[in-house]
């Protein structure tokens, strides 16, 4: 669909109708989409609460790592969102997922990461060792030869404000074994937070873990499609009714492009429709693929096609 | 002599009358230091006598390191206590001391540098008259998200630190976006050999880190960067035609000799082998041939049969 334009296309009333017709499903984003930091972005609770009782279904997709689903359902509750905890698709929850099913990890994780995806992965019944502060102690000789868990299979990599040297230390002595699997949460490079902070993201973490080790990790987050997988497979989705409305062309646009959904970018958050635009013009097939079917200011112009 | 690989050679192993025509050709010999010359506290057998007699022969001899965690005192006191006799500071070129000397040399800073680094770089840059941000260690109310910044900081220098923490990496961030802010890494290395096979984490890691969350690229000073040997040859005037550099680690020895026109000798008592610069050699990509050494040998304790006559 995106191809065959000239400029990215501005989802008028008519158009949103026409695009809620045609879909069963809305995939949103949490960041800069539904929400910036502790704040909902004015309208996006009618607009969500309104698709369900339209009879959409509405899913929450987020490479945040800092919560659990339950955390992510009581937040979307406080600001006013209907939904609930098996809506919500975080990364901590999906890396679980992903170790269990995919890596079929059996035995402990090596984790860099947030009490969270620690709660995450207990749940999937898998242990995990390493969260928590980890300084330094003992001299060069005494790290490389950190006493090692033989019953870890896997190094976890998420947003882990806790980390260090000696986590990395750590990491990098586990993956030395080339059978020692290695799964990263997400690669973005900055963490948005309360009052339109930012800190340095989970990618920069994965890069250094990366880089000492001289390994890739597998990545779980968008715009790997395992997150629409992890959905799609829990609740029968047709990738043809589902809408993927993100503010990240990189992530959210780049998933959808990946996993065959229609796209809507909104303007609350980091991307710009230049940027869309220098994508569609451009001769590159990645960026092709980070070009959004639709965009919109902010998620509360969908409301006048709603209620219509 | 310098870029034989892109003849299609390189690797030849040095024997005999070679090893002996290669010194006479050369003024000045570079040596690494970590598997080339030592291994940890243990000298290289046959390693101290080498450099003697280099020495005694005439020519000039420095230590190109890009470990930075010693700073150059502390080293002379190393080779000392490893039998190696009359080695000078002077001698002694660590990414730690090219970093100071960059800063006040080259970049020629008006400001203060925010450091994550340990005591060698810290050292290094005290010395070179470099004014270091001061590390505030548990400021009341300050967090990842809420780190007091010095307004004096005009740099920033990341190498190798075993006290990294996120709020380091937090720091210097903020610190960089400031685009006038420089932005400098000691050296690229992304893990350091330790005893029995063992591995350590190295300042590449710690840098990748920095520059992913700041989308900016660090000037990197040590090996394979030419900085090192401009800083040698700003001291003691070198030819790079009559240059040699003996290395352990292709990615990093090799290829910094590559860099500045050294004929460049691959000792296998580190980190690199035989095998993978012959992958090198035969391989498809253009830019890996600038990591095959002219010369490959056993030890750098080959050279002493030469030296010995």
């Amino acid at each position: 669909m995106a191809a065959s334009k000239c400029n990215v296309t501005r989802l008028t009333e008519a158009l949103s109708r026409q695009l809620l017709d045609s879909v069963d499903s809305v995939l949103f984003d949490c960041d800069g989409v539904i929400w910036r930091g502790d704040q909902a972005i004015p309208g996006a609770s009618e607009v969500i609460n309104s698709l369900k009782k339209n009879g959409k279904r509405v899913f929450f997709v987020t490479n945040n790592s800092t919560k659990t689903r339950q955390m992510y359902a009581d937040k979307l509750g406080k600001l006013g969102f209907d939904a609930s905890a098996d809506e919500v698709f975080g990364t901590a929850y999906c890396s679980a997922v992903y170790l269990k099913n995919v890596c079929k990890l059996d035995g402990k994780v090596y984790l860099i990461g947030s009490n969270a995806m620690r709660q995450e992965l207990e749940d999937v019944g898998i242990r995990p060792v390493g969260v928590g502060p980890d300084p330094i102690s003992g001299g060069q000789k005494d790290w490389a030869n950190v006493p090692l868990d033989n019953e870890v299979r896997a190094v976890l990599v998420g947003f882990d404000e806790h980390f260090s040297y000696m986590k990395l230390n750590r990491a990098l002595q586990y993956l030395c074994n080339p059978d020692c699997q290695f799964v990263g949460t997400n690669t973005d490079t900055r963490l948005p937070l309360e009052g339109g902070k930012a800190v340095p993201g989970t990618g920069c973490l994965l890069k250094a873990v990366e880089t000492a080790a001289q390994r890739q990790a597998q990545v779980v987050g968008k715009p790997s499609s395992f997150m629409f997988e992890c959905v799609a497979s829990q609740f029968g989705l047709d990738p043809e009714r589902c809408l993927m409305v993100g503010d990240r062309l990189d992530t959210d646009i780049m998933l959808g492009s990946n996993c065959g959904l229609k796209t809507l970018l909104t303007l609350t958050g980091v991307s710009t429709v230049a940027e869309a635009e220098a994508n569609q013009k451009s001769e590159c097939p990645q960026r092709q693929k980070m070009v959004p079917d639709y965009y919109i200011e902010s998620i509360a112009d969908i409301l006048p096609a709603l209620q219509a | 002599m310098a870029g034989a690989a892109a003849r299609g050679t390189g690797c030849v192993t040095l024997r005999g009358a070679q090893i002996r025509d290669l010194l006479d050709a050369k003024h000045n010999v570079l040596f690494d230091c970590d598997g080339v010359i030592w291994n940890g506290e243990t000298a290289v057998t046959g390693a101290p006598e080498v450099v003697s007699l280099l020495k005694q022969r005439g020519k000039r001899v420095f230590f190109v390191t890009n470990n930075c965690t010693r700073p150059r005192e502390n080293y002379v006191q190393k080779f000392s206590r490893l039998g190696f006799t009359d080695v000078a500071e002077e001698e002694i070129f660590s990414s730690a001391y090219c970093s100071a000397a960059y800063l006040r040399d080259v970049a020629r800073l008006q400001g203060k540098v925010y450091v994550i680094g340990c005591g060698g770089v810290m050292k290094e840059l005290r010395d070179a008259g470099v004014p270091v941000a001061e590390e505030e260690d548990a400021e009341p109310g300050a967090s990842i998200y809420n780190c007091p910044l010095d307004p004096d900081v005009k740099a920033v220098l990341v190498g190798y630190d075993e006290n990294f923490t996120f709020m380091k990496l937090a720091k210097a961030c903020c610190y960089l976006r400031s685009p006038e802010c420089l932005f400098l890494a000691t050296d690229p290395d992304p893990w350091h050999p330790l005893r029995g096979g063992r591995v350590t984490p190295g300042s590449g890691s710690l840098t990748a880190a920095l520059e992913t969350a700041s989308s900016r690229k660090a000037t990197v000073i040590g090996k394979p960067s030419r900085f090192m040997f401009e800083c040698i040859s700003s001291q003691f005037g070198l030819d790079p035609a009559r240059s040699l550099m003996i290395g352990d680690r292709l990615e990093t020895d090799v290829l910094f000799g590559s860099n500045c026109g050294l004929t460049t000798v691959l000792t296998l008592t580190g980190v690199s082998t035989l095998e993978e610069a012959l992958a090198y050699r035969d391989g498809q990509e253009p830019q890996q041939k600038d990591c095959v050494p002219d010369y490959v040998m056993e030890s750098v304790a080959d050279f002493l049969q030469a030296l010995e006559e």
